[in-house]
């Protein structure tokens, strides 16, 4: 293994870092009884791109990207590969810290950190393109410190409502011309054939997540949610195909689960919503308190997961034109994110969630310093209260300080789900 | 395929016409009877049916201005069986003055709308005599003429029954109209002169059809049949392909009649056949009784009059001698003459007044000028949100 | 029945909506020849200038007939057959609602034969913006009550008789369905009164806009169908509904991108359950084209018998890629 890390005198695989990953994944797989048998595929992955530093670097033009609002097909399209830049890793997170405020997000830190640094874990490659589209403050301002750090950026600009007519066709129109980037960066153009092609593969990977999605309403649970957010995060930097191949053969898995009866969780262990900032490997810590706890996430509502591959694209008429069009509804329209003006649809998609996934609470994480999801907390509380769901909300961030707190707070939660189920039967 | 043909070339000749026309126009040559431009394609359109018509088809102008229109006929070999010559059953009353004025509507010359009243329709039938379909007055009563009323119901018995004579103090028959379907009227007359039995049938065949009524019935009446077993002649027009309840024969159409005695086709009888100018065609039946004539167009206003639901009346007489012996009012004859009379009515030919060329103009020009529009707009606006363009075929 | 239901559920709606409609033009423009006749009181476009091949009539012909007869008839006995003409075109249009226009109506399916023509040819779609939508699809309910008043217009003789039918003047079915037996009479000028000239001209020029606008936007001439307007305003009690449930809606827009007539209220509207609008053709596209499952219905006589389903619109929509969908 030729490590580019040649000036620290340890190897990669024995630095804090991987330690980080490893104790997670640790976690993650030695914690639980019963993982699922298709699930090793991504156990192993995460062990070689996280805890070993195995490289991930695909052919061709690589695009980086740092949010869910970057229109892979388009880029898959112009035969570059996407790879999802946003990052949990606390030691990035201590080295983003430079750069930021103290009180920021420690997600956009985290981003920051990994991109400053030469041994960029997962090893993705270098970056040709990094596309950075204008959504909350922090990642708006983290543009121009990528810039900084000598990557070449590009602002793909985002409506800050998505409501309004003028906002749907803004946000075609910076699609169209995020293309045109595409092109200046890959020199091919954008086909029918091609985009079809991307879609197609995009598609598949989407009706697989939501296969998936659906084998998690069952009651009692088939899979646990930590592992779900493993998978969800692959999705980040794994090969497209490789990674929906490995999640069909989950979903086969959870079919046969299925029949068979099987528990993956206590029959009476509390559902649990998730929402929120994004848990994004290694920061899985609090799924998998809750899960540790003897809860079990049965469904998420954040973008390192569902909000980045549940909603689908309709297309009317299979042109150019129109498949471009429509795609970039599909980025803009369904996205719950709370950087928009209204909140309305992710409060409605919340209480949908809760609905019909028969679930028993739900756990609202903020990373303190993202303000959006800070702001938006009271108004979530308030419509779940009135529906009757119970909320915790937890502030939190990376560091692993505050793991005891959590666990109380969260068994503490977990408890009086319990009693409230028993008291209504 | 040859249908779709047949319809175009209609439009072609038209669009040939307008080139003449405006190359015409341009030449300074007025043309005749026609205002403006864009009248004479319709003009011209209109003109191809009579130019079209069959070479023995030779009309004779016999009612002309300033022959009498009754010398004219008896001159030709009329059986003049008054002093007013041929009667026939009209449902307008003589025309006074030179104006040819048109009646508008359907079927409401003669006829007053029962609804006012809460009644059914009236019909009103005026028996004028001479061959003018214009100008022939009404005809008068004769001492030594028989003469006998039929009316045929639709509904009625087939034979017909006596239709009563007008009321004091008014012309004509009126008859009341309860049900939908043709009604038909016959005046026989019956004279004698000298060793001649002069039989004369005045037919006319009125349609009574009211719009959204059962549609089976109307078609029921409409396909009845129409011939009075007993009559002694009487012309039966033929029905056009696909007649409906308000159809309209239009100058420029083949119209057929059959001449038949008490039911059976009358063969060699001799049929003429004048339209509303005066203008006159004869003809012999052939074996089934069947003649067949083009309605000629015959209706040239001043174009700012012309109305195209004009209805212009057509007189049809059909005469057979025949050398019969018998008795009529005692007297003793040994020749007969028969002579019926059918009259009707038809509009100007569509083609008169539609103008392909100008309508498939039009519209393609509406089409060429929106489509180069949109093709224009989409090309060169900048319209924000829309400017970068994708290659569909790629 | 699950299993019938999950077939109905995944069907290829485009596919079954193109041979509907082919089935459905072909007897009402053909059927005449054999000799169906189903009145003429039907509620979509089915002309009656298509006089040999027609299998019934467009009810507005005959309704603007009746609405010219002199106004001491039409406000007497006339009126009852008015009001029964009425109640067999309310009758004929309880059953498909506006689905009338989506599956049925001759000159809605010439329209969407244009647009796959376009389709095929590679030239996109042109959309209104919002603002030039609403203004245009106020047009239907202009035509609609200048159809009606003018010929109470003529039958109170403000008007001359060469309006009469006035809408039917200047209606592309007119000239382009008797095209298809073979009959072009209809494609003409009338020279016989300047009234005559203006409407003819009017729709003839309508005509050439027509074939114009349906090759660049989709279902061109609905968002001024005056038939389209009163299907609206009596659609209450139909029996064939398109209803929304909001809460299952996740407002992607998936909707209103597939819709041919640019509703929006499709994707944003969250609370009417009721969401057939004025312009809606119940083409039943929307409901094809949500992923979301049971957000969308189409409901007769409040049974259930299609809705947006998950399986549905991954099936649909992969098919629409060219991907060969794995059997489950």
């Amino acid at each position: 293994m030729n490590s580019p890390n040649t000036k620290t005198a340890i190897p990669y695989n024995r630095s804090r870092q991987a330690r980080e990953a490893e104790t997670m994944l640790d976690h993650i797989t030695d914690d639980f009884d019963d993982n699922p048998a298709a699930m090793d595929y991504f156990y192993d992955l995460f062990r070689r791109a996280y805890c070993q530093g195995e490289s991930l670097e695909r052919e061709g033009v690589r695009v980086g990207t740092t949010c869910i609002h970057a229109p892979e097909e388009l880029i898959y399209a112009m035969g570059a590969t996407p790879v999802r830049l946003c990052n949990g890793s606390y030691h990035y997170d201590q080295i983003g810290a430079d750069f930021m405020p103290a009180k920021s997000c420690s997600l956009v830190k985290a981003t920051l950190g990994m991109l400053s640094s030469e041994n960029v874990i997962p090893k993705v490659g270098k970056l040709d393109l990094i596309v950075n589209p204008t959504t909350c403050d922090q990642k708006k301002k983290a543009s121009a410190m990528m810039v900084g750090m000598g990557h070449k950026v590009y602002n793909l600009e985002l409506p800050p409502a998505k409501e309004s007519e003028q906002a749907r066709l803004y946000w075609q129109r910076s699609v169209r011309e995020f293309v045109q980037q595409l092109r200046q960066i890959t020199g091919k153009k954008l086909t029918r054939k091609n985009l079809m092609a991307a879609m197609a593969r995009t598609s598949r990977a989407q009706a697989a997540f939501r296969t998936l999605h659906n084998f998690r309403r069952k009651a009692p649970s088939l899979v646990l949610g930590k592992d779900v957010f493993l998978v969800t995060n692959a999705y980040f930097f794994d090969d497209i195909e490789r990674w929906t191949e490995a999640v069909e053969k989950l979903n086969a898995e959870l079919a046969q689960r299925d029949q068979d009866g099987f528990c993956a969780a206590q029959k009476k262990a509390p559902r649990i919503l998730f929402t929120g900032s994004p848990p994004i490997f290694p920061n899985l810590k609090l799924p998998l308190l809750i899960e540790e706890s003897g809860g079990v996430v049965v469904a998420d509502e954040t973008c390192s997961a569902n909000r980045m591959l549940y909603d689908m694209t309709a297309v009317d008429e299979w042109l150019v034109n129109d498949m471009v069009d429509s795609l970039a509804n599909k980025y803009l329209k369904p996205c719950t994110c709370p950087i928009f003006t209204n909140s309305d649809d992710r409060l409605r998609r919340l209480v949908e969630l809760a609905k019909s996934f028969a679930v028993d609470g739900v756990v609202y994480q903020a990373f303190s310093g993202c303000q959006v999801y800070e702001m938006e907390q009271k108004s979530v509380a308030e419509t779940l209260n009135k529906a009757g769901i119970a909320m915790l909300y937890i502030e939190t961030d990376y560091s692993p300080d505050d793991m005891g707190q959590l666990t109380t707070r969260i068994e503490a939660f977990l408890e009086s789900l319990k009693t409230r189920k028993r008291n209504r039967t | 395929m040859s249908r779709i043909a047949h319809r175009f070339v209609p439009a072609l000749l038209a669009l040939l016409a307008t080139g003449l026309a405006l190359a015409q126009g341009e030449g300074g040559e007025p043309l005749a009877g026609v205002r403006g431009g864009p009248v004479s394609a319709g003009d011209y359109a209109g003109r191809r049916p009579s130019e079209g018509a069959r070479p023995e088809a030779s009309w004779q102008k016999r009612a002309a201005e300033g022959t009498k229109p009754e010398e004219a006929i008896r001159d030709g070999g009329g059986t003049g069986m008054r002093s007013g010559g041929v009667l026939w059953l009209a449902d307008t009353p003589p025309m006074r003055g030179e104006a040819s004025r048109g009646r508008r509507g359907g079927g409401m010359g003669g006829m007053s709308m029962g609804g006012e009243h809460g009644g059914p329709p009236m019909k009103r039938l005026w028996l004028r005599a001479g061959a003018d379909p214009q100008k022939a007055p009404f005809a008068h009563q004769e001492a030594d003429a028989s003469v006998e009323t039929l009316l045929v119901h639709p509904l009625g018995k087939p034979e017909g029954e006596p239709l009563p004579s007008p009321a004091e103090g008014h012309t004509g028959l009126a008859f009341a109209m309860p049900a939908q379907g043709f009604y038909r009227v016959y005046v026989t007359t019956r004279k004698l002169e000298g060793d001649t039995l002069n039989v004369s049938v005045a037919k006319t065949e009125v349609g009574n059809f009211g719009h959204g009524g059962d549609e089976e019935e109307q078609k029921r009446a409409i396909t009845a049949p129409r011939v009075l077993e007993n009559a002694a002649i009487e012309i039966v027009r033929e029905r056009q392909d696909k007649e409906g309840p308000f159809s309209q024969i239009s100058s420029g159409m083949d119209q057929s009649f059959i001449v038949l005695q008490k039911g059976l086709p009358a063969a060699n009888a001799r049929v003429r056949l004048v339209s509303h100018a005066g203008w006159v065609k004869e003809m012999t039946s052939d074996e089934q009784g069947r003649v067949s004539f083009q309605i000629i167009r015959d209706y040239f206003p001043p174009w700012d009059e012309f109305q195209k639901r004009f209805k212009a009346n057509y007189l049809v007489i059909a005469e057979v001698a025949a050398d019969e012996s018998g008795n009529h009012n005692d007297q003793p004859y040994t020749r007969v003459r028969y002579q019926a009379t059918l009259a009707g009515n038809y509009s100007p030919s569509p083609n008169d007044y539609r103008s392909y060329a100008w309508g498939l103009g039009v519209g393609l020009l509406a089409v060429l000028f929106s489509g180069v529009a949109v093709y224009l707009y989409r090309r060169r606006r900048l319209k924000p949100f829309q400017e970068v363009r994708f290659d569909e075929k790629a | 029945m699950k299993r019938l239901k999950d077939a109905v559920d995944r069907v290829d709606l485009n596919r079954f909506r193109f041979w509907l409609q082919l089935a459905m033009f072909a007897l009402l423009v053909y059927g005449g020849y054999l000799a169906v006749d189903l009145g003429s009181r039907l509620p979509m476009f089915s002309c009656g200038f298509n006089e040999e091949g027609r299998a019934g009539v467009c009810y507005l012909l005959p309704l603007q007939h009746q609405l010219s007869r002199p106004w001491p008839q039409l406000f007497g006995i006339a009126g009852v057959s008015v009001l029964t003409g009425f109640g067999v075109f309310f009758l004929w249009f309880i059953v498909l609602n506006k689905g009338w226009c989506g599956y049925v109506c001759p000159l809605g399916t010439i329209q969407d034969w244009i647009t796959a023509l376009r389709r095929r040819l590679g030239a996109r779609y042109s959309r209104y913006t919002q603002g030039q939508f609403r203004q245009l699809s106020r047009i239907k309910y202009l035509l609609l009550a200048l159809m009606v008043l003018i010929p109470l217009g003529i039958g109170g003789g403000w008007f001359s008789r060469d309006m009469g039918t006035p809408f039917c003047l200047i209606c592309p079915g007119r000239m382009i369905l008797p095209m298809f037996t073979g009959d072009f009479s209809q494609f003409t000028i009338d020279f016989s009164s300047k009234t005559a000239l203006v409407m003819t001209a009017l729709g003839m020029g309508i005509t050439g806009l027509f074939l114009a606008g349906a090759f660049v936007k989709k279902r061109f001439f609905c968002f001024f169908c005056p038939m389209s307007a009163l299907h609206y305003l009596i659609s209450k009690p139909a029996l064939l509904k398109l209803k929304k449930d909001g809460d299952k809606c996740t407002r992607c827009g998936d909707c209103y991108t597939v819709c041919d007539m640019e509703i929006k209220e499709i994707a944003d509207d969250i609370k009417t359950r009721d969401i057939m609008m004025d312009d809606c053709i119940l083409c039943l596209k929307c409901v094809a084209a949500c992923p979301e499952p049971g957000a969308l219905k189409a409901n007769f006589a409040s049974v259930t018998f299609f809705e947006s389903t998950e399986a549905g619109f991954i099936k649909r929509s992969q098919k629409g890629i060219g991907l060969e969908q794995p059997e489950h």
